[in-house]
């Protein structure tokens, strides 16, 4: 019988390299958002109780408790509530440094998400600030989250037409 | 033992146990078996004094995966909350100690885990202890073989017996709706599967599957207003052993015999066997056996009637298979059961538990009177 | 029901970024052992254990408390695992409390840790999920939003984070068990690099190795001790959704419902005056202005100026965070247990250099998830 030769240091550690594969379901509400991006729509659901909209889809508002049955889209358009600049990197992401990380609550949704502000400097930033979604072009959008590349500033005026009911 | 207030389950809701549900996130399950439930008390949710929700992030594949349940929970004004990383019965157990403390009289129980989006056999090797446990990939399936063998061998059971009592099982589950295996088989039909890990055959182990629970408790004088036939909190106790696989017989479960016995004396009774069913959590049919030694139960035995529901072996969604034997005592004695009713059925045990080889249990006594008055 | 309950015993580890000298099991039992030495008390004492930590990805054990049964001594015993994110450690201490005060418990162990140097916390904390895009670096990257517009909605003058850093780094310079014990000028922490503007370096926390427990007890029990207990005057925990239309991350309802009610168990209706010190949750230096505010000690935009007086500073008026709080020890899972066992050790007159002098009422708070989560305790020299 062969036996290996004991450790010269003491053994303090045990490695233990953790391996899990998921599978993780969108749900329906989330698979049609996903889906509306590859033709540049952004879509929410509509409370049937106080008609707020939420983005990305919810099936039940926390506030009322109702379910949010409607779909509607949304502008991709909206404006900053608040914001950081972060100057450390992300996991799962190549972003140049810094870059700014805002609050934006698009024309027609009652809650904000969170976006990525490019195409100007980190301090022009401000709360109010218009900004719009920059698309994928045609062709490259796949139905997800990368399908905006990121907001930029605009001078587009808030909407008044949204959310709009498919 | 002092005088408890009398707390009653007035409702449970459960979704059928899928093997996968493709439409739904985990929380997302949760909202339709949330409405179910108040809807069954005919209130709203600003009705409900105080939530609590269980599940586990390495199930859900996420770290506060059960942060998004805030949601489906209707978390809106803010709400007394607690969480716990453990299966909704114990959940219950704190809303119910709650009760006790007089801090609320009305509760919302949760569970829930989206078990088909990982692998729970490799999460439950994660579950030991990481240096002497763990890198031998010892899963449940695995520790549970061990105690099969070790109870078998003490004891002669059979390879028959245990098929016998998982037979029985499925001929209580096949009339359950919420059931993932809805289908009586014979025992040589569950003989004759092979084995997974020896001596635990195929048709001895549950499949996986996913499901949302929630169960509402009230205490004496709302109680009543919320459910015409609330079911009565008479005694509960939980106890917990070490995990060292080594370092208990794993063939008896004294932790289980422990917090029954406790469980039996705050419910005024002497043995187990003086209720008419008991829903057991054991996942294979020679863990509910040692179960059954430890609580004085005969696994072959007409009443108590075993498992009306099934059992883990044909529905073990993790996280909510204790809740819905709480659930199941519900619907059974508040006559929701439909056609597995156990006829004239006063009184019930259920039992709950976690972590490998009945590690830690919990044990109820319910009925359909009050237990003070 | 309801009865009195009583801190007994308390203990901690120390705390630093890797604590190698211990498993997992080892740091957890070097809390519980010091917590049943304070007390006097032998692990047969002991009716029930409640145990919290965070995440459990931080270490790679799934429900860890299965494995640290024999740790805590919890064997045939009953115990409970909580896991409310950032509020876990205080929300366990008052799932514990609640044990004692049904009636049904006299004395319960409750213990929180977390041992952040055995797994990858950036990895555990932001997994790659699909469907959200990868965004908020860390939970600085999550929060920084919010203290910029509490800057912008208080006009706070920009050197208040930092000078609150000063103030809790001389705090932890007095605390043995501290894990960054050294102090910072308001200019160290300016040169600091800005990671997650207005966050820099300097005004955030640290990642702890460390543990904490504590023995709660009925008055009977607790008045047969070796020493005075802390008299648990009132504990809750509250939680909000986290998609509600126009909610204020600044200043979170659940945040400002959890201490009214508290305040209203425990007798108080002037928290300024009637609070001796807090021990508040502190992870990012300015939302120490935003806890003064949301908790009801300053008025809405006037947390800072309590800062800038110096009246939080220790030996000010209302010393907060003396032990030196989040931003100089940070075992998540236990932060927001220490937040609580500091503010019982303070009215027990047993800080050591950090006891705030004559303190009698004390708060402690903790807050997690994208604060949602909140815990809170006052604790009493008198019943």
């Amino acid at each position: 019988m062969a036996f290996t030769a004991p450790p010269d240091d003491a053994v303090k550690y045990v490695e233990s390299l953790v391996w899990l594969p998921y599978h993780y379901v969108a749900g329906d509400y989330r698979a049609v958002y996903l889906r509306a991006l590859k033709d540049k729509r952004i879509l929410g659901s509509r409370c049937d109780k106080t008609g707020k909209v939420f983005v990305p889809p919810v099936i039940n508002s926390p506030e009322s408790f109702a379910p949010c049955s409607e779909i509607v889209e949304v502008s991709d358009c909206g404006t900053i509530t608040t914001f950081c600049i972060v100057n450390i990197p992300v996991i799962g992401r190549n972003l140049e440094l810094p870059y700014v990380a805002a609050s934006v609550v698009l024309d027609g949704a009652d809650i904000p998400i969170f976006a990525l502000i490019q195409e100007c400097r980190p301090e022009e930033v401000h709360m109010g600030m218009r900004v719009e979604a920059v698309w994928k072009p045609d062709g490259e959008r796949q139905g997800d989250h990368e399908d905006i590349l990121h907001f930029r500033p605009t001078s587009r005026p808030r909407s008044g037409e949204w959310p709009r009911p498919l | 033992m002092a005088q408890l207030r009398n707390v009653a389950i007035v409702g449970f809701a459960q979704l059928p146990v899928v093997a996968r549900d493709e439409h739904r996130t985990a929380t997302e399950m949760l909202y339709p078996a949330v409405r179910q439930a108040l809807e069954q008390c005919g209130v709203g949710r600003d009705d409900i004094d105080y939530q609590i929700a269980g599940s586990t992030d390495y199930m859900d594949g996420r770290p506060f995966g059960f942060v998004a349940a805030l949601e489906s929970m209707g978390s809106w004004p803010p709400r007394e909350d607690l969480h716990l990383e453990m299966d909704g019965i114990f959940c219950a157990y704190y809303a119910w100690l709650r009760m006790q403390a007089g801090y609320c009289d009305t509760a919302l129980v949760v569970a829930h885990g989206k078990v088909s989006e990982g692998e729970p056999r490799r999460v439950s090797n994660l579950q030991m202890d990481p240096y002497y446990h763990a890198p031998l990939g010892i899963d449940a399936t695995a520790s549970s073989a061990l105690q099969a063998s070790m109870f078998m061998a003490r004891t002669g059971v059979s390879d028959r017996d245990l098929a016998r009592v998982a037979a029985r099982n499925r001929k209580h589950g096949a009339s359950n709706p919420d059931n993932q295996l809805r289908s009586a088989v014979s025992a040589e039909e569950l003989q004759n599967t092979p084995f997974v890990v020896e001596p635990l055959r195929a048709g001895y182990l549950p499949p996986v599957g996913e499901t949302a629970t929630c169960l509402i408790l009230a205490a004496e004088g709302k109680a009543e207003r919320l459910c015409d036939r609330p079911v009565w909190i008479h005694g509960v106790e939980h106890r917990s052993e070490l995990q060292t696989l080594g370092a208990r017989d794993l063939s008896r479960s004294a932790g289980a015999k422990l917090a029954s016995e406790k469980a039996l004396a705050m419910a005024g009774l002497d043995r187990a066997d003086q209720v008419d069913f008991a829903e057991l959590a054991a996942t294979n049919p020679a863990e509910e056996m040692v179960l059954c030694e430890a609580l004085g139960l005969d696994p072959f035995g007409t009443r108590p009637v075993l498992n009306p529901s099934g059992g883990p072996l044909c529905a073990d969604p993790i996280m909510s298979t204790g809740l819905i034997r709480l659930g199941e005592a519900f619907r059974q004695l508040s006559g929701r059961a439909g056609e597995r009713a156990v006829s004239g059925a006063e009184r019930a045990l259920v039992h709950g538990q976690q972590g490998h080889c009945l590690q830690t249990n919990i044990v109820w006594i319910c009925g359909t009177k009050r237990r003070w008055s | 029901m309801r009865r009195p309950v009583a801190v007994v015993g308390v203990g901690q580890t120390h705390h630093a970024s890797r604590r190698s000298d211990v498993s997992i099991a080892g740091l957890v039992r070097e809390a519980v052992d010091r917590a049943l030495l304070d007390a006097g008390l032998e692990h047969k004492d002991i009716d029930a254990v409640i145990i919290g930590k965070a995440p459990d990805m931080l270490e790679g054990v799934a429900q860890p408390e299965q494995y640290l049964v024999g740790a805590v001594g919890a064997h045939l015993k009953p115990m409970l695992r909580v896991h409310t994110a950032g509020s876990v450690g205080a929300s366990t201490a008052i799932t514990a409390a609640t044990h004692v005060a049904s009636g049904l418990y006299n004395r319960v162990l409750t213990v929180a840790f977390e041992k952040q140097s055995e797994g990858n916390t950036m990895w555990a904390l932001s997994p790659n999920l699909p469907f959200t895009p990868p965004l908020v670096a860390g939970a600085g990257g999550y929060f920084a939003p919010y203290c910029r517009e509490y800057i912008a909605r208080s006009k706070a003058p920009l050197h208040i984070g930092p000078l609150t850093m000063v103030y809790a780094r001389e705090n932890g310079a007095r605390n043995e068990y501290a894990h960054l014990r050294e102090p910072v000028t308001i200019e160290q922490v300016m040169d600091t690099p800005m990671l997650w503007d207005p966050i820099r370096f300097g005004e955030t926390c640290p990642a702890s190795d460390g543990a904490v427990a504590m023995i709660l007890a009925s008055e009977e029990l607790a008045r047969k001790g070796p020493r005075k207990p802390a008299w648990i005057k009132a504990g809750y925990t509250f939680a909000e959704a986290m998609w509600v239309p126009n909610r204020d991350q600044v200043s979170p309802k659940a945040g400002q419902m959890c201490a009214r009610k508290v305040y209203e168990a425990a007798g108080i209706t002037e928290p300024w005056k009637e609070i001796d010190t807090a021990e508040l949750y502190v992870p990012f230096s300015w939302f120490q202005a935003m806890w003064l505010e949301n908790l009801g000690f300053c008025p809405e935009g006037e947390g800072w100026k309590a800062i800038d007086r110096g009246d939080t500073r220790f030996g000010g008026k209302l010393p907060i965070d003396p032990s030196g709080g989040v931003l100089c020890t940070n075992p998540i899972g236990a932060s927001g247990m220490l937040r609580l066992a500091e503010a019982a050790l303070q009215v027990m007159g047993r800080a050591g250099a950090h006891q705030v002098e004559g303190a009698k009422t004390a708060l402690g708070h903790a807050y997690g998830g994208g604060a949602q989560y909140f815990a809170m305790w006052i604790v009493s020299s008198e019943l």
